[in-house]
């Protein structure tokens, strides 16, 4: 009993940071029907800026060699700081890489390229500016809370709690906001039809610069977390987390809010099952679910179907 | 210019013609690093583990080379053959999706074997040529044939039935064209001049190891196409040699040039969103080329 | 003789009954008219004929058999050819190019001749591209040959549809509005070019048009459609006098 419980909270908590960055792929997918490329550089962002932000140092390989805050916010603090300069970087993103695009009339899947340019950009910033080391965000900056607690028997790390309750508090925002507020209606009103949503005079460029802004936040949030909770691997470990929410985009159903979150959910849990001696096939997991979703359900478990226009 | 580098840019060009053949027909797949990270496991594998293909001289046999590269076109075929009718019913972005799932699902497999060398990978592939100028002549010569092949499947039956479909699948079936058939031809094509280009890299590497197959190589086989242009077979050529180019001619510039590779991929479809090489611009070049025999002979183009 | 039978042609899109227990018969050489209002299901059962859309219910047979299952390619390489409502022409190609796709089928199928362009191989493709020519002559856009189709007039690129699906050398025709978008010396133009083409090629010609006037002078038979039910079959004259088509364009529709 307390296996199975440890092993639903280390699938969920993993799952809930795939939810939280699979839900930025799924709000630009929404308005856009295209994949950012650079959504897995905005996470890596997310989780540098939360290091600096608590006050960590900048190792001796960057051009920024020994740069360090003058003040060490805690956690709570430099998380969602972090989420929004993340926010920022996903806005100039958009700006550069897709906007321009949109301006031209082009082929919208030439966005996948532009994007893909801007990420390799950012993830080589990063790479020049602090080097390629990993850095990791000491569980100190939680401030008193003890390393782990013992939940029905089973012992769980206070970052796995927290990961859950933040992603979760997350997702309920996320949610309150999409069917309570006007900007929330007008991003679902854009992703049904863009058309018709510009001839209702809603401003779609601006819904479009929400959609971006929330994903960046979003993902800055995912990185920031995963830098806590496992460490910062140097400036490329964003991409594999850009490659397996494709997987959780892909199984909830791509442009699904509620898809996101469950596909994230399943992956997590399911990549926690796999036995330790297969230790090594845990990131084909999610590949897997992509291709086998594709074949019998494109449409994933909660997305529409694609429309075939005669 | 340095012949390793001349080898680079060839097997990025060879790469950007895997990409476009599909793209041509208007399918998005990106598998290329996929059927290329197989073509480099067959030749390792068979040039480390078999004695007989090692010959008796001090090279490695050519014939030895092209023998892999023929059982590296049959397994790459079969397995696109059969992938194909699978994952070709996908549009668009989910074919995409899907065909980076498989490159990743390989990668990590091959990470995981025993035989392929797990994450090491394989050392020590014998060489065939002496010096980096020896590949380079070999893959300029079977760069040569495929842009050939290229140039005669464009201009013919298959050539314009994948035209066809890229500009209207469903008009192009109303008109006879077996939409399913052709799309798989360009895929199955794609996945052979991957495979047989995966062979000769194997060799010019010298080792040979899973990451050779990543997401990165399929964006970067992508870019190629979208910068140089899809619409004619020079136009993957060109991005190719170019794009793998540019990295090393910025080396000057230090750190900085992978970002400068990164505006360039950002910028290039801004400014070319139908790549570098349009249709116009290509028969151009062709006309030119025929004007003038002698440039014909020291061009691109055999 | 019959070409084209339609027996109790049922489709259904979810909770919409877009055609209901249709029946037709075309005979060979005739020119034969749907008319119907707007989402009356003309083009759903074009879409049937050509194997676009699969009939929930009954059967399209094509010379006695059934077309069942068959996909739009093998349809039509059996000799049934469309143009479309919204014009689905090769944008990124020329017209000459676009009518070159029509011929597909007629073209040289032999891969090595093709890479070694041997003499019959060569002269195959000259004949498709004097054929590709003569079409495009007999519509009046041999000047424009070798323009993006994608720049033509609106009258223009209707009719290059119209010659890329003869390329394909069909037995039936099935012409969607082709007539849309058309000022009347246009129109009139067409009708003659229609059944000139019908008498030239040997053809069968059925079409889906909404100008009334036009359909009554052409066609030599006709069948209305209305909520994706057949309300009228018969010569220009029975149907002008049908009660329920009267209905149908004067009554509710309106």
């Amino acid at each position: 009993m307390e296996g199975l419980l440890q092993l639903l909270f280390n699938g969920l908590s993993v799952g809930a940071v795939y939810a939280l960055f699979a839900l930025g792929y799924t709000l630009v997918f929404s308005v856009l029907g295209v994949i950012n490329f650079a959504h897995g550089a905005i996470f890596t962002m997310g989780a540098y800026f939360t290091y600096l932000l608590i006050g960590g140092a900048v190792g001796a390989n960057g051009l920024l060699a020994g740069l360090q805050f003058p003040f060490a916010l805690p956690f709570w603090l430099a998380l969602p700081l972090a989420g929004i300069a993340s926010a920022a970087v996903a806005l100039v993103v958009e700006r550069i890489a897709f906007r321009p695009l949109r301006d031209r009339g082009s082929d919208p899947l030439l966005a996948l390229i532009t994007s893909l340019g801007a990420g390799v950009i950012l993830v080589n910033l990063i790479q020049l500016l602090v080097g390629a080391e990993s850095y990791s965000i000491p569980v100190g900056t939680l401030g008193s809370l003890p390393a782990a607690l013992n939940i029905a028997g089973a012992k769980v790390r206070t970052v796995q709690v927290m990961l859950l309750a933040i992603s979760g508090l997350l997702l309920a925002a996320l949610s309150i906001w999409i069917n309570g507020s006007r900007s929330g209606k007008a991003l679902q009103a854009v992703s049904e039809d863009p058309i018709t949503a510009q001839l209702l005079g809603i401003n779609s460029s601006r819904v479009i610069q929400i959609a971006f802004g929330i994903s960046g936040f979003l993902a800055g949030m995912a990185g920031g977390l995963v830098g806590l909770s496992i460490s910062i691997a140097g400036p490329y470990f964003g991409i594999g987390y850009g490659l397996k929410g494709l997987g959780v985009l892909v199984l909830g159903g791509l442009g699904s809010v509620p898809g996101a979150v469950l596909g994230g959910l399943i992956i997590g849990l399911a990549e926690a099952c796999v036995p330790a001696d297969l230790s090594g096939y845990k990131d084909a997991v999610s590949f897997g679910f992509l291709f086998l979703v594709l074949l019998i359900r494109p449409q994933g478990l909660l997305g529409r179907p694609q429309s075939n226009k005669v | 210019m340095d012949a390793g580098l001349l080898e680079q840019m060839l097997l990025g060009a060879l790469l950007g013609l895997s990409v476009y053949l599909p793209l041509r027909c208007g399918q998005l797949s990106l598998a290329t690093p996929g059927f290329f990270a197989i073509g480099g496991t067959v030749a390792a594998l068979l040039s480390t583990r078999v004695p007989a293909l090692a010959g008796s001289g001090s090279t490695y046999p050519i014939t030895s080379v092209l023998l892999e590269m023929a059982l590296a076109a049959l397994l790459t075929g079969v397995l696109a053959l059969g992938l194909g009718r699978v994952v070709l019913r996908l549009r668009g972005i989910y074919l995409a999706i899907a065909t980076i799932a498989l490159v990743e699902i390989l990668r990590v497999v091959t990470l995981n074997l025993e035989f392929t060398g797990g994450a090491l990978g394989i050392f020590g592939i014998p060489q065939p040529f002496d010096s980096a100028a020896g590949y380079a002549a070999f893959t300029l010569a079977l760069l040569a044939l495929i842009c050939w092949l290229c140039d005669r499947l464009e201009k013919n039956r298959p050539g314009r039935a994948m035209a066809a479909i890229r500009d209207d699948e469903l008009a192009a079936a109303s008109q006879g064209i077996n939409t399913a058939d052709t799309k798989l031809l360009a895929f199955v094509l794609s996945a052979l001049v991957a495979g047989i280009t995966g062979v000769v890299a194997a060799h010019f590497l010298n080792s040979w190891n899973a990451k050779l197959g990543n997401f990165d190589a399929s964006i970067t086989t992508l870019a190629f196409v979208v910068f140089g242009g899809s619409r004619t077979w020079l136009g993957p050529v060109f991005g190719g040699l170019l794009l793998t180019a540019l990295p090393e001619l910025l080396r000057p510039v230090g750190d900085l040039r992978l970002i400068v590779f990164g505006a360039v991929i950002l910028v290039g479809p801004l400014f070319f969103p139908k790549g570098v090489i349009t249709p116009e611009l290509f028969k151009s070049f062709k006309r030119r080329i025929r004007g003038t025999p002698t440039a014909a002979a020291q061009g691109v183009k055999p | 003789m019959t070409l084209l039978q339609l027996e109790d042609v049922g489709v259904r899109f979810g909770g919409l009954q877009a055609l209901q227990g249709v029946d037709l018969e075309v005979k060979q050489g005739e020119i034969f008219g749907l008319l119907g209002p707007n989402g009356a299901g003309k083009t759903t059962l074009f879409n049937v004929i050509s194997g676009l859309t699969a009939p929930s219910s009954g059967t399209v047979r094509w010379r006695g058999a059934s077309l069942d299952g068959l996909s739009s390619h093998r349809i039509a390489r059996l000799g049934i050819a469309r143009t479309f409502q919204n014009l689905r022409l090769f944008s990124s190609m020329s017209c000459l190019e676009n009518v070159l796709v029509g011929l597909h089928q007629h073209a040289s199928q032999q891969p090595l001749a093709a890479l070694l362009q041997t003499q019959s191989f060569r002269r195959r493709e000259s004949q498709l591209q004097q054929q590709a020519l003569a079409l495009l002559d007999l519509f009046q856009l041999e000047d424009t040959a070798h323009q993006d189709a994608a720049s033509l007039s609106y009258g223009d690129r209707r009719r290059l549809e119209i010659a890329r699906a003869l390329a394909s050398r069909p037995q039936l025709l099935l012409l969607d509005e082709p007539a849309a978008g058309m000022n009347p010396s246009e129109k009139d133009e067409l009708r003659e070019l229609i059944r000139r083409i019908r008498d030239q090629f040997k053809l069968t010609v059925l079409i889906i048009e909404h100008h009334v006037p036009l359909m009554l002078g052409l066609c030599d038979r006709l069948a209305v459609l209305n909520f994706g039910q057949r309300i009228a079959l018969g010569s220009p004259d029975q149907v002008r006098r049908d009660p329920a088509v009267i209905e149908a364009y004067l009554g509710g529709g309106a």
